[in-house]
């Protein structure tokens, strides 16, 4: 089912123990004693880095082999060019859906990193800022949570499981963290007000980009879960005793 | 014209970025902030031209008003109150000032990254990473590689589809989408399998095996390392600076700058070289050549 063994799993949670339990509390401590003004922001976007270091390095300890590089490279630039070519219809993206194809198809780790490496490299085209290791932390973790979600059951690949996941993983996930990422951008001072205000005019924005997702899950999930997985079969990319 | 700053080793360039954006992130003294602007505008006006300026005026200014304004509006704190809004809730001097500052800030931020937008090119990141994230960076380059290639393809595709009438500008609506998605799952096929046709190739060629090199090769000199020497010294100064609170200020309840001191000069100045580098660098470049043009 997914490609790449489960071994990775222990050494990653203990990598986000560390991080979660350690480093995060250190910065926050730091922030609160030397950076009175602009906290909030600088923490935040530490702490989004923090947590895609544990994919990072588990991955790159693995040695993953060519072909699974070359599968996650190819669904994430597929993202990408789909971003591209829906750049004049504002939020209408098919990011969100092939990054969570990804998950279900190959696995949780195999979708954060789509996710993380669509929003990194769509802003090599459309520019970095900001904004980018928050896109980067939403795309992946959908991903992930729907590899997860797939591996214990509790997705399946049908248009209504997967449209319904997608629908309000855009919404609740990638909208919800958006915003607080945005409000932190652009005041200092949290006020629970502001972030309202926030999620108020964003709602419009999140609801097209979820009906874009729920759309494009509904056209493409099924040819593309088709295409790679009948490559995993030509290729050889199952492990024994994955298949369900 | 040739930016100098960008002939630079890559190590330098990148952590010049981090460190300036990092800085334009945390320090909201007027001071520093107007230096920081100055700096960013005038080193992207130095890269980008016309272009640059065009983009500030017609972009970031009006957003400059805009955040200017939207903050008084949710936030009411401060102890100076100018006037009252319909809704009962005070306008004070403090959160307007909070929010020029912010949206100052921001843009600020905005213009360091076009700059890196234009610096440091991909090759130049993986580079750099190649060492640390081999696999990451490889996945990245490959990703940068395929996406124009895929743009490509599916151009070519539906050429080929227009001839036997399945194109998307073709039919009615239900039948335009249906051969948009035919496009795509073509598309999602040719991808994958020649995908597993490069990987194979990879591997014949030795992917994973040590002594990997790069495409772009860059040279760390000796005048990199004086530039590093000097950048690593104004940024340690600015740093000190952060942590001693020299450069900060307070907006709420009431609006408290840092003392002007001998110290505080000291940072500023160190501040406004560092973030003048680029352009210092390029100009005393275009000298040097001046120079050398006249004694020919």
């Amino acid at each position: 089912m997914s490609i790449q063994s489960l071994n990775g799993q222990g050494k990653r949670r203990l990598l986000a123990a560390i991080l979660i339990l350690i480093v995060i509390p250190l910065t926050i401590l730091a922030g609160v004693f030397y950076f009175d003004d602009r906290k909030y922001y600088f923490i935040s976007m530490l702490i989004i880095v923090y947590t895609m270091l544990p994919f990072a390095m588990v991955f790159e300890q693995r040695g993953p082999r060519a072909r699974e590089l070359i599968l996650i490279a190819v669904l994430a630039a597929l993202a990408v060019a789909g971003r591209s070519a829906f750049y004049m219809l504002p939020q209408f993206k098919p990011v969100v859906a092939i990054v969570i194809i990804a998950g279900v198809c190959l696995g949780a780790e195999a979708g954060f990193l789509v996710g993380a490496l669509a929003g990194f490299v769509s802003n090599f085209f459309f520019g970095q800022g900001p904004w980018t290791p928050w896109q980067m932390f939403c795309f992946g973790i959908i991903g992930f949570i729907a590899g997860l979600l797939f591996q214990k059951g509790k997705l399946s690949k049908t248009r209504l499981s997967l449209c319904l996941f997608g629908g309000l993983a855009t919404f609740f996930i990638y909208g919800g963290i958006i915003n607080l990422g945005s409000l932190f951008m652009f005041t200092a001072e949290f006020s629970w007000g502001a972030l309202l205000a926030t999620y108020i005019s964003g709602f419009w924005f999140d609801m097209i980009h979820a009906l874009s997702t729920v759309i494009f899950l509904f056209l493409i999930a099924r040819p593309m879960i088709e295409k790679i997985e009948r490559v995993k079969i030509k290729y050889g990319l199952i492990e024994p005793g994955d298949e369900k | 014209m040739r930016d100098s700053f960008a002939g630079l080793h890559p190590a330098l360039t990148f952590s010049y970025f981090v460190c300036m954006i990092a800085c334009s992130m945390l320090v909201m003294h007027p001071i520093a902030q107007a230096i920081a602007l100055v700096g960013a505008f005038s080193y992207s006006v130095l890269v980008k031209g016309a272009k640059a300026l065009k983009f500030s005026f017609i972009y970031l200014l009006p957003m400059l008003l805009i955040m200017a304004v939207m903050n008084p509006a949710f936030n009411h704190q401060g102890v100076t109150i100018l006037f009252y809004l319909k809704s009962g809730n005070p306008v004070t001097l403090e959160s307007i000032l909070y929010g020029v500052a912010a949206a100052v800030m921001f843009i600020t931020m905005i213009l360091w990254f076009s700059c890196y937008n234009a610096v440091m090119t991909s090759d130049k990141f993986i580079y750099l990473f190649g060492k640390v994230i081999p696999a990451l960076s490889l996945v990245l380059s490959m990703v940068l590689r395929f996406v124009p290639r895929y743009i490509e393809q599916i151009k070519a595709i539906s050429h080929a589809q227009r001839c036997i009438g399945r194109d998307m500008t073709q039919g009615n609506l239900w039948s335009r989408a249906k051969n948009g998605i035919n496009i795509l799952s073509m598309m999602t096929t040719w991808a994958l399998e020649n995908g597993m046709e490069t990987a194979d190739s990879m591997k014949s060629r030795g992917y994973g095996l040590p002594g990997r090199t790069t495409f772009s090769i860059f040279r760390f000199d000796g005048r990199d390392g004086i530039l590093l020497g000097i950048m690593g010294l104004l940024a340690a100064i600015m740093g000190a600076g952060i942590m001693s609170g020299t450069v900060s200020m307070r907006f709420f309840p009431s609006i408290k700058l840092a003392p002007v001191t001998v110290w505080s000069m000291a940072v500023y100045a160190a501040y406004a070289l560092l973030c003048m580098l680029p352009v210092i660098i390029n100009l005393q470049e275009a000298w040097k050549w001046k120079r050398i043009e006249s004694k020919m």
